[in-house]
């Protein structure tokens, strides 16, 4: 009799719960899905290359010099004075901005020791491939594929005749306003990329600016 | 003529001892800073391009059933020349200690050796008595098999954490009131040869492959030193021969029960791990150092 009795509350309180579930399962569903779009958005918001804010088609190629440029291990350092760049841009046709680094000339290196000079230094491997992508609201293009080899000389140095190879990726801040792309740790951590030189990770700081050379010239280029 | 001999004899006498002076300043030209690591270098022998000073601080060595951690600092130090693809010969070092005689300590010493089963109740016997007592603690020393000149070294590889970067040619030394001086695992004919690399080994089965690294490096001295600490070297592929000369007249007894007490040290059983810090530094710039502290 007990029994037969409390049958129909415990049915009542299913289905109270079994709605109270479908509720919650269906909240749940709900937020995934805001989540999932919201994240969608994001992705399909790849950066692409923009003159004058309107999306480049085609290609176009950027020219330039490092402002500043510097490539440390603990103790060392080494730049040079003329660090160009030629780099090749499109958009996918996704719309997210490409690249291709198609030369790297690099001059008149020094480094921060009396005991070491610069022999040799020179990309290799080019062309390295290029993209734009966003973290945090902000543009960063990445370079993959970077392999620099560097000859040290200086018989008093410690790295005298041996051929550091630098190899990793690189990525970089690109600011609109000053047409520049800026490579430092922060750049390099928000993008998570590294660059490694005889089995540790290394500190590569460059500003570049960004300036069309061809049909876009003295417009300004975004990458948005 | 008489006060000009005397004259001439104290002109010389002064020039001989200026001249002791001056060879007793250039003898006592020392390193300092960084370089001081370096005073066994052979910086003056032509072939000799960069010095190195290698400090393992820890790691192990595991011989068949044995493992042997690395406790008390062995050095490794010498020069070496101009690489021929990738790999430079070694130089030895000036006080021909190339490598350290460091003892290590075999945990568990002799103790637990246990004679093969089928052993003779007499082998059994002089067993229990050479090994079942307080005098058990055996010590294990790394030595050279080979000349220093034997070593390859390969700063390229050391650094890019790939393929031998430091290959050593040595004998693991047994040392007991037991055992007797002359307890080897290895010999100059029959060494083990470690392949040490700062990459990942490829080694036989049951080993399975482990990896080294480069470590962090650091230039000092305005660039002139460079230092790589939490550097490891590994090698788990190698083999060694059997134990010999244990136990002197009884080696006949002794040197089956050390082999039944190592186990199986064909590839694929041993293994050496070393944590060091190497410091290298050209001959060129240890020299000037010198000449800067007459």
């Amino acid at each position: 009799m007990k029994n037969t009795r409390k049958r129909p509350v415990r049915k009542e309180k299913d289905e109270t719960m079994n709605s109270k579930a479908t509720r919650i399962l269906l909240r749940g569903l709900f937020a995934a899905l805001m989540v999932s779009a919201v994240f969608a958005g994001s992705a399909g918001a790849a950066p692409a290359w923009k003159f004058e804010s309107k999306s480049l088609e085609g290609s176009e190629t950027i020219l330039g010099g490092a402002f500043e440029s510097a490539l440390t291990v603990p103790g060392l350092t080494t730049k040079c004075e003329n660090f160009l760049y030629k780099l090749t841009i499109s958009n996918s046709k996704s719309g997210t901005g490409e690249g291709s680094l198609t030369e790297l000339p690099l001059y008149n290196c020094t480094t921060s020791s009396k005991a070491c000079t610069v022999e040799a230094i020179a990309a290799e491997k080019l062309p390295w491939a290029s993209h734009l992508t966003t973290v945090s609201t902000s543009s960063y293009i990445v370079i993959e594929g970077v392999k620099v080899g560097i000859l040290y000389g200086g018989e008093e140095c410690a790295l005298f005749e041996t051929l550091a190879t630098v190899t990793g990726s690189a990525g970089g801040l690109i600011d609109n306003t000053a047409e520049t792309a800026t490579f430092n740790s922060s750049s390099f951590s928000a993008t998570k990329t590294a660059l490694k030189a005889l089995g540790s990770t290394i500190e590569w700081t460059g500003v570049f600016p960004t300036e069309a050379f061809e049909w876009h010239r003295e417009q300004a280029l975004t990458a948005s | 003529m008489h006060k000009s001999r005397t004259r001439m004899g104290c002109t010389a006498f002064v020039a001989v001892a200026l001249a002791v002076l001056g060879l007793a300043g250039s003898a006592s030209a020392k390193l300092v800073g960084e370089f001081t690591k370096f005073q066994q270098c052979p910086w003056t022998n032509a072939e000799a391009k960069k010095c190195l000073y290698s400090l393992t601080e820890g790691g192990k060595v595991i011989l068949g059933n044995k493992e042997v951690p690395i406790v008390k600092p062995v050095t490794l130090q010498g020069a070496f020349g101009k690489p021929v693809e990738r790999i430079s010969p070694f130089i030895e070092a000036t006080n021909k200690v190339t490598l350290s005689k460091t003892s290590e300590e075999v945990p568990g010493g002799l103790l637990g050796i246990v004679p093969p089963a089928g052993s003779s109740p007499l082998v059994k016997a002089l067993s229990k008595f050479f090994f079942d007592n307080a005098l058990t603690g055996v010590n294990a020393t790394l030595e050279l098999a080979k000349p220093a000149s034997e070593i390859k070294i390969s700063e390229l590889n050391l650094a890019e954490e790939a393929e031998v970067a430091l290959k050593l040619p040595v004998m693991v030394h047994l040392e007991n009131p037991f055992l007797g001086k002359s307890c080897f695992v290895g010999s100059s004919s029959s060494p083990i040869t470690l392949e040490l690399t700062s990459g990942e080994t490829s080694p036989s089965s049951p080993n399975s492959p482990i990896s080294g690294k480069a470590g962090a490096f650091e230039f000092l001295e305005e660039g002139r030193v460079l230092q790589l600490s939490g550097n490891e070297l590994v090698d788990n592929k190698w083999s060694a021969p059997a134990a010999s000369g244990c136990g002197g007249i009884l080696g006949f007894l002794v040197n089956p029960i050390i082999n039944a007490q190592l186990g199986t040290t064909t590839k694929g059983h041993n293994t050496a791990i070393l944590k060091n810090t190497i410091d290298i530094a050209t001959a060129a710039a240890v020299k000037k150092n010198n000449e800067e502290h007459p």
